[in-house]
């Protein structure tokens, strides 16, 4: 019998006032060019100590892992699962330059930091937290692969998980971006952190239907997500919002409900769709019973991600 | 009754050997693939096991002419065609792919970046091979598996995690089949990196012997096909050896040194254990991590005995055969631990001359014919990320 997965915590920090907002969904607008991220008291999060030797992403990270863990009254989870696409850059470019350039002895701190586990690493150490830690990096859908593993943890040994997507910019992918011929985008960096649980409790935001993820060029992504909505016996009309990623192909409309295109409101980054995932649990604990949020993820072409969230009773 | 994963299929390629076959003569000669390896105009050449072949040749002998493509990717594909064999698609089987890596395509970007950073002409199409999952996504192609491919990035347990998660996607009736496994390629970026950590020794590594300093890098990669019950009576495959168990734990100790008293280490192993529904005195041998650090050999020896006590099983390294080739290490040696049962011999600990002081635990020296029912394999990372997994017959 597969277990009810609900989400008993959420923290994002990101561009837009998330961290600590609820019911932030209802009152955030499109992204202006040129925004910064809002970063919260990290001293309020982390050890003075730790925090000295933390890269952005790592205070990011960390302190959105610990606010999510608050939350739900949660000290040490049973898993702490983290999807990244592109891994803490800042630190790999910066040993990248030293390594190319620096002649003899080359500090060792930069190379530390750059595995893409750094950021669970991180939390386990904060938390003092033996458990089950695993970090996945597949491109655009990392969030969903770390969510989908937090499910059949639940599934299969119960307790609470953390789960969270955590991607940084660097200046250089502006660079790159422009080198490649994509302009408008608006490519920074964000983190969003949850804890799933089997059980409900009075901070739940939503319960956790569905997560599908499907990787190869060649699909049709309408028919991939009505089986997707199929399977609970959903049609398109009977989803109350959908989360659409700005890249999404304009011909693939055809939703009743409102469409919010999700990138519009955090910027790019690999793991938006973690940000995403907050916006519909937090729509949803607004509304509450019975309304349904659906994720769609087509960021990268060859990647698809599907989520499907639902109110609970207040 | 869960379904327990049935490795049906084998592909490594290493310092010892572009195929299973080649890997396990080297094992049984004791033919070590770790040399010096030049790095770069500026640099003393460094003690590494490199795979002896360029990535125009492991194209080549793929008959793969899509470039750019990371060399991570070559050494995958080339394990993952091996562990895939004959093997076809077949509707109403889901198949999957796990791969894991530390360094995706840096072997690329650092050439990128350096003459980015020195202002000559840089060719940015090749950072489209950067991100790590895109070196999976080209091995899952290659093979024309769509659907569920994923990556992990655990650094060096990254292998043993990959193996881990196929298998209980294999339990949750999610895959059917699915081939699992790692791939790195040597980069600066890593060697620069162990130096920079003053743990990369400049000699042959030592594992588990009392003089060790440090590890040696090396490249390659590993795949196994896994399947389901309902998998086997589809294909028909014969099953060569079973995981049976595995185990995942946080030393929570330090980012990139474990623990002294082997807290995450010894988690790892008693669950994997415990999963596989054993005892300690079950395993008839080891494959351990010994990377040859001080640190890890030391921290690896006590969690040995806080689990086995006076009677830690026969025990080796074959890190001094292949180098450390980080998330690939997992998944070659759960090749060369499945070939162990299926030999019925346990590998060789090349280099050992005297026990570490402080645990006096002494590895297997030579290739030693013996029943081999149940391994337990070591896989310990930077970030406190400890995996153990166990195979059976």
């Amino acid at each position: 019998m597969k277990s009810r997965i609900f989400v008993n915590g959420a923290s994002t920090i990101s561009h837009q006032p998330t961290f600590g907002e609820k019911g932030f969904s209802g009152s955030i607008t499109r992204l202006e060019k040129g925004s910064e991220l809002l970063q919260p008291a990290y001293r309020e999060y982390i050890d003075p100590v730790m925090l000295r030797r933390m890269s952005r992403i790592l205070r990011m990270g960390v302190a959105s892992a610990m606010h999510a863990l608050q939350q739900a009254g949660v000290s040490s989870p049973s898993g702490i699962i983290v999807g990244t696409g592109l891994g803490c850059l800042q630190d790999t470019e910066k040993f990248l330059g030293n390594f190319l350039t620096l002649e003899g002895l080359i500090p060792p701190t930069a190379f530390i930091l750059s595995t893409h586990n750094t950021v669970a690493g991180q939390i386990s150490l904060s938390l003092g937290c033996h458990s089950y830690n695993i970090t996945y990096t597949q491109n655009t859908v990392s969030f969903e692969m770390a969510l989908l593993d937090g499910i059949m943890k639940l599934e299969e040994d119960g307790g609470e998980i953390l789960v969270g997507a955590a991607d940084e910019h660097i200046p250089f992918l502006d660079k790159l971006a422009a080198e490649w011929g994509y302009h408008d985008c608006v490519l920074t960096s964000g983190v969003s952190f949850f804890v799933l649980s089997g059980t409900a409790s009075e901070n739940t935001l939503a319960e956790v239907i569905d997560v599908d993820v499907f990787t190869g060029t060649r699909v049709d992504r309408k028919e991939m997500t009505d089986s997707f909505l199929a399977r609970h016996g959903l049609g398109r009309d009977e989803v109350d919002m959908v989360l659409q990623d700005g890249r999404q192909p304009a011909d693939d409309t055809g939703f009743d409900g409102d469409t919010v295109d999700y990138t519009g409101l955090c910027g790019l980054y690999p793991t938006a769709s973690g940000f995403a995932f907050h916006y519909g649990a937090d729509f949803l604990g607004s509304v509450g019973r019975d309304k349904k949020v659906l994720i769609v993820n087509e960021l990268s072409p060859g990647n698809l991600g599907l989520i499907l969230l639902k109110g609970v009773e207040a | 009754m869960l379904t327990d994963a049935y490795v049906t299929g084998m592909g490594v390629i290493s310092a010892i050997g572009r195929n299973v076959g080649e890997n396990l003569h080297a094992l049984l000669h004791k033919q070590p693939g770790i040399a010096a390896v030049e790095t770069g105009a500026r640099k003393e050449a460094v003690m590494a096991g490199r795979v002896a072949f360029d990535d125009e040749t492991l194209a080549r002998n793929l008959g793969f002419s899509r470039f750019p493509v990371s060399r991570t990717s070559l050494l995958g594909m080339t394990a993952a065609l091996e562990a895939w064999g004959d093997n076809r698609h077949i509707p109403g089987l889901k198949t999957g792919l796990i791969s894991s890596t530390s360094v995706g395509g840096m072997d690329k970007s650092e050439v990128f970046y350096d003459d980015f950073l020195a202002g000559r002409q840089a060719d940015y199409d090749v950072l489209v091979c950067h991100d790590s999952g895109t070196a999976s996504e080209r091995i899952a192609e290659f093979l024309g598996i769509t659907g569920y491919v994923n990556t992990i990035s655990t650094a060096c347990s990254s292998g043993a995690n990959a193996i881990m998660l196929g298998a209980r996607l294999l339990r949750s009736g999610r895959l059917d089949r699915v081939l699992v496994g790692g791939s790195d390629a040597l980069t600066r970026f890593t060697i620069n990196g162990f130096e920079s950590l003053m743990i990369y020794d400049r000699e042959w590594t030592r594992p588990f012997d009392e003089s060790r300093t440090g590890l040696n890098l090396g490249e390659g990669a590993a795949f196994l096909l896994m399947e389901s019950e309902k998998s086997l009576q589809m294909t028909g495959n014969r099953p060569s050896g079973r995981v049976k168990g595995w185990g995942n734990a946080a030393d929570a100790y330090h980012q990139t040194a474990s623990s002294p008293e082997g807290k995450g280490a010894t988690l790892a192993i008693s669950e994997a254990i415990r999963t596989a529904g054993l005892t300690p005195a079950d395993i008839s041998y080891i494959n351990a991590h010994g990377t040859g650090t001080p640190n890890n050999d030391l921290s690896e020896s006590v969690a040995l005995k806080n689990i086995f006590g006076a009677s830690v099983p026969s025990f080796s390294s074959t890190k001094a055969f292949t180098g450390h080739t980080l998330a690939a290490a997992g998944a070659i040696e759960a090749v060369y631990s499945l070939l162990a049962i299926r030999e019925g011999t346990i590998w060789p600990n090349l280099n050992f001359t005297e026990a570490i002081r402080d645990t006096g635990l002494v590895p297997v020296t030579e290739p030693e014919k013996c029943m081999v029912n149940t391994v337990l394999s070591n896989s310990f990372g930077f970030g406190g990320n400890n995996s153990s997994l166990v195979f059976t017959l």
